[in-house]
């Protein structure tokens, strides 16, 4: 592969579970992990000692999502049994409370960025529970269609969830309040804030993917994806006139740099290498350092958003999903048969060949 | 899109019927027969079909909306959104049913089938099975819904034949094959039905394109009081593969949303091969199938399900792309 010949990531420690990685989450200060597969089981580690441990055992119920509070001080797990765990992050950690959502699967749930607040999502409604409180504090109706994607602004003051024909804003403030709506021409499948709050971008079911400025409801709309637009990524880091963007789909990952506020004003690059579907793309913390994560085995890094440096591997049957620590010295992602990989930053220098 | 050429593709079912049909009762006989699959069943409307080792998942929503025709925003993200997830585990099933709403078109789901890339790669429509009620359809005749899901049914149940006299039935059938000529009639109490008249169907394999039931193509002077009807050409001749994409096309756009379904086997002009296709509303799939046999009398055979079709007039345009 010419290009592919740094070294900026080398294996730290793997483990498996029983069955497909359905989520990953690091704790904020990088020193906690917890994974989830489609078994039902959540496994946790600490970077002191990599022994994982296990939380919940497989009962053949998927866990789905999985998220660590902004302090660190819990762990939240939702799945296919209609419940949502939360952890108190102790030596060793104990499971503090259990909601019951009878007959609802739980698929996507996320902590406010500045409060220990979670949002997760029960069909057609997200609900907002207070872990301070230990109290639902908001029921937000969706009722388009089921909520698909979650995401808080950065500042924690807004929530937006996504689902069919749109995404909607609410405000912190006033959950009561009438929510922002924000329009799509399909369902909204995944949908990501800038880390600066200054953009909202989502990506479509009909092959699209539209950028707002946050305080603007006129979108960029971005076309020309080979399917449906399944992950979105921003980096912290500003490129040209925002922060650079990346979009999965299919085989491809697609960066895009805006140079001005024109209609066209977002320039595209392709990211060409996967073979199979690429499931999963993240940035590495302040850098734009891109990772796809694909079915076809291989974990690729994206110097500059553009320019391969290194194939990871490790998961044969495919790679499922991936997760940088927020402090950016790991790197975890988990495959299709279980497996779960953390590789770090090399000590070695540069070396060759494939991590 | 749909083949079933896929290898390891999940057979999905389709189950349609108006309210009170009898669906759930199909439903608890398909989940309790002894026919060794594990199957999962997506339900809108959750009943009591709570069965060991399968899989029963309330979508408790209206996942199938129809919204002027416009694919992309019939094929919500819901549906997808529960199969991707169902798609992850290892031990999966060996076959989908899904349950459609009672009041519901069943033409989004069908769509969603032909669309989304996951679903396409994964798994394989195998029928639209629509149960219809023998003594109370005459109560909804005039609902586009009832009309809908007899129109894009590959198999139909006429259920409850014990509450209707033999007349009736007959009557009833009669009319039910003049709006869907492709789809096979099955007369039953209690929805019971063979496994294999439902399941495992391949309804929507090129491969058996067209099952057009003969009284059909043999009547000329059929009743179409309905305005969903059927039509079915048989032509002799070769076809010119350019002006047939044109006249489809400009069919398409113009009756997109009133065509709910088409089938058919053609003779194209200097091709070996037959030509399969099918399409649901404005999606269209087609490829050229087996060589025609020496002898064989070479034919065009096409069946347009729809609302207000023309039968004159699409005979006299698909005669036009003769050669």
């Amino acid at each position: 592969m010419p290009g592919v010949t740094q070294s900026l990531l080398e294996r730290r420690c793997q483990g498996t579970l029983n069955d497909y990685v359905t989520a990953i989450a690091w704790a904020v200060n990088g020193k906690r992990l917890a994974i989830a597969s489609a078994a039902g089981e959540v496994a946790f580690l600490d970077t002191e000692t990599w022994v994982p441990v296990s939380l919940r055992g497989g009962n053949g119920q998927s866990i789905d999502c999985l998220g660590f509070s902004p302090d660190g001080r819990y762990l939240a797990a939702g799945g296919q049994t209609g419940e949502v765990m939360i952890w108190a992050i102790d030596r060793p950690p104990d499971q503090i409370t259990t909601l019951h959502i009878p007959r609802t699967w739980i698929d996507s749930l996320t902590w406010s960025p500045t409060r220990n607040e979670l949002a997760f999502s029960l069909g057609r409604h997200v609900q907002v529970w207070a872990a301070d409180e230990a109290a639902v504090v908001a029921t937000l109706p969706f009722e388009t269609s089921s909520v698909l994607d979650l995401a808080w602004h950065p500042q924690g003051e807004h929530l937006a969830v996504s689902g069919h024909q749109g995404v909607k804003i609410w405000r912190r403030a006033d959950w009561f309040a009438d929510p922002e709506i924000r329009e799509t021409a399909a369902a909204s499948l995944a949908i990501a804030f800038s880390p600066d709050g200054q953009y909202l971008a989502s990506g479509n079911l009909d092959r699209t993917m539209l950028v707002w400025a946050f305080d603007n409801p006129f979108p960029w709309e971005m076309r020309g994806f080979p399917g449906k637009v399944r992950h979105v990524a921003w980096s912290s880091v500003t490129v040209g006139q925002a922060p650079l963007l990346a979009a999965a789909s299919m085989e491809a990952a697609v960066t895009w740099t805006k140079v001005s506020d024109a209609i066209d004003g977002w320039d595209a690059q392709v990211l060409d290498l996967h073979r199979e579907r690429v499931n999963d793309i993240a940035f590495e913390p302040s850098t734009t350092l891109l990772a796809s994560a694909a079915e076809d085995g291989w974990l690729c890094l994206w110097a500059n958003g553009e320019q391969p440096v290194q194939i990871l591997e490790g998961a044969p049957k495919g790679f499922t999903g991936l997760a940088w620590s927020p402090n950016g010295q790991w790197l975890a992602a988990g495959g299709q048969n279980g497996e779960w990989l953390v590789w770090t930053k090399s000590n070695r220098g540069r070396g060759f060949g494939r991590g | 899109m749909v083949t079933t050429d896929i290898p390891n593709s999940v057979p999905v079912t389709v189950l349609t019927g108006y309210l009170g049909a009898g669906k759930t009762t199909l439903l608890n006989r398909i989940l309790t027969y002894e026919h060794g699959k594990k199957l999962a069943v997506i339900v809108n409307e959750f009943g009591e079909v709570g069965i060991d080792n399968q899989l029963v998942i309330d979508a408790d929503e209206e996942i199938f909306e129809m919204n002027n025709g416009c694919i992309c925003c019939t094929v919500r993200g819901d549906l997808i959104r529960i199969i991707g997830n169902l798609m992850k585990r290892r031990d999966k099933f060996d076959h989908l049913v899904i349950e459609t709403t009672g009041l519901a078109d069943p033409a989004p789901v069908i769509q969603t089938f032909f669309v989304d890339e996951d679903m396409q790669g994964k798994l394989s429509l195998d029928a639209v099975v629509t149960v219809v009620d023998a003594k109370h359809i005459h109560d909804h005749w005039e609902a586009e819904e009832a009309q809908e899901q007899i129109a894009f049914a590959d198999v139909i149940l006429l259920n409850k034949t014990d509450l209707v006299s033999e007349v009736e039935l007959a009557e009833l059938e009669s009319r039910i094959r003049g709006m869907n000529a492709m789809a096979k009639v099955y007369r039953t109490r209690d929805a019971a039905v063979e496994m294999e008249s439902i399941l495992g169907v391949n309804a929507f394999s090129l491969d058996r394109a067209l099952e057009i039931d003969p009284d059909f193509l043999g009547e000329d002077a059929h009743e179409h009081d309905e305005t969903v009807g059927s039509i079915a050409l048989v032509e002799p001749g070769a076809v010119s593969g350019a002006k047939l994409n044109g006249w489809l096309s400009h069919l398409l756009q113009t009756q997109g949303p009133d065509i709910f379904r088409m089938k058919g086997i053609l003779n194209l002009a200097g091709e070996e091969q037959r030509f399969v296709f099918q399409g649901v509303h404005m999606l269209f799939d087609g490829r050229p199938d087996r060589p025609w046999k020496p002898g064989e009398t070479r034919k065009n055979e096409l069946v347009f399900i729809g609302r207000n079709l023309n039968a004159d007039r699409f005979r006299e345009d698909f005669r036009a792309c003769l050669v």
